[in-house]
């Protein structure tokens, strides 16, 4: 197990972007993603534990949104195409079976030409 | 060893190379008329149009009797997958992403994982071009498919056949 906590999330988009531009965000959270399907050495089994939903918000609008299994890999990453129109804040949030929720927020602003 | 006379090994494998020859002949012609037909042309073992009963279930429940068809959306996977915990895939699509044409949804199967729909993605046409990618667990060598369901509610799919050497999920 890597040393960062459960929640710990990341996003990463280009340093600069320019008005209309279409952007790659990436993004990282820490997690588990236990299927259910395993135990631990000492036989006890270990419970489902995985995202089961991220949504994205841009400027205070949501643009896309995910619905997870634990089909997904531990430690999930996310990429996807983004067509940069407004300046503001990208936020996801990453909610797992249990209830608990994960944020992250980068700011999108436009390098002058 | 049965040691046989010189003359009669000889004639018996003469005779048995006519008869292989002549097998394969029949197989080859009867298949489609081709030499080279043995093996089914680009798409690999089985066909992917023809889902087992769990997905044709899982792809009924969600998208009723609509049609699938093959094309507009590249499902970009490695042939082999040494790790089955950790498999990259990469959707994208020439699908239009303007006004209320827009790619509604994108859904994610895996053959023969114990969950076969891995993820769905809402998505709206303020993303622009589609393009997602992220990391799966696959059990075993299988087709995975991707759907995309469009806001004029056509879909559109397409497979990808990943020789899975690590059971990714116990």
């Amino acid at each position: 197990m890597p040393a960062s906590t459960i929640g710990d999330a990341r996003i990463r988009i280009p340093d600069r972007i320019g008005r209309g531009d279409t952007i790659i965000v990436n993004s990282i959270v820490s997690h588990p993603m236990d299927t259910g399907f395993f135990r631990t050495r000492d036989g006890d089994p270990i419970p489902a534990y995985f995202i089961a939903e991220v949504t994205v918000s841009y400027a205070d609008r949501e643009i896309l949104r995910c619905e997870w299994t634990s089909g997904i890999s531990r430690d999930p990453v996310l990429t996807f195409a983004l067509t940069a129109d407004k300046e503001g804040l990208l936020t996801m949030v990453w909610k797992d079976n249990k209830g608990a929720t994960y944020h992250q927020t980068v700011t999108i602003a436009f390098t002058a030409a | 060893m049965v040691n046989l006379p010189e003359l009669h090994r000889r004639s018996f494998l003469r005779t048995l190379s006519l008869g292989a020859l002549a097998v394969i002949g029949q197989s080859a012609i009867g298949r489609s008329g081709r030499l080279f037909a043995l093996a089914p042309s680009g798409t690999g073992p089985d066909d992917p149009e023809v889902p087992n009963e769990i997905v044709a279930k899982a792809l009924k429940d969600r998208f009723g009797d609509r049609p699938i068809r093959r094309g507009h959306v590249q499902l970009d996977m490695p042939a082999v997958a040494e790790d089955g915990r950790v498999v990259p895939v990469i959707i994208e699509s020439d699908l239009p992403s303007t006004g209320d044409q827009y790619v509604k949804a994108v859904h994610l199967f895996v053959d023969h994982n114990p969950d076969v729909h891995v993820a769905g993605f809402y998505l709206t046409p303020a993303l622009g071009r589609l393009s997602l990618s992220t990391r799966i667990k696959m059990k075993r060598t299988t087709w995975v498919r991707a759907i995309a369901e469009t806001s004029t509610g056509e879909l559109w799919g397409n497979y990808a056949h990943v020789l899975v050497t690590l059971n990714g999920c116990g």
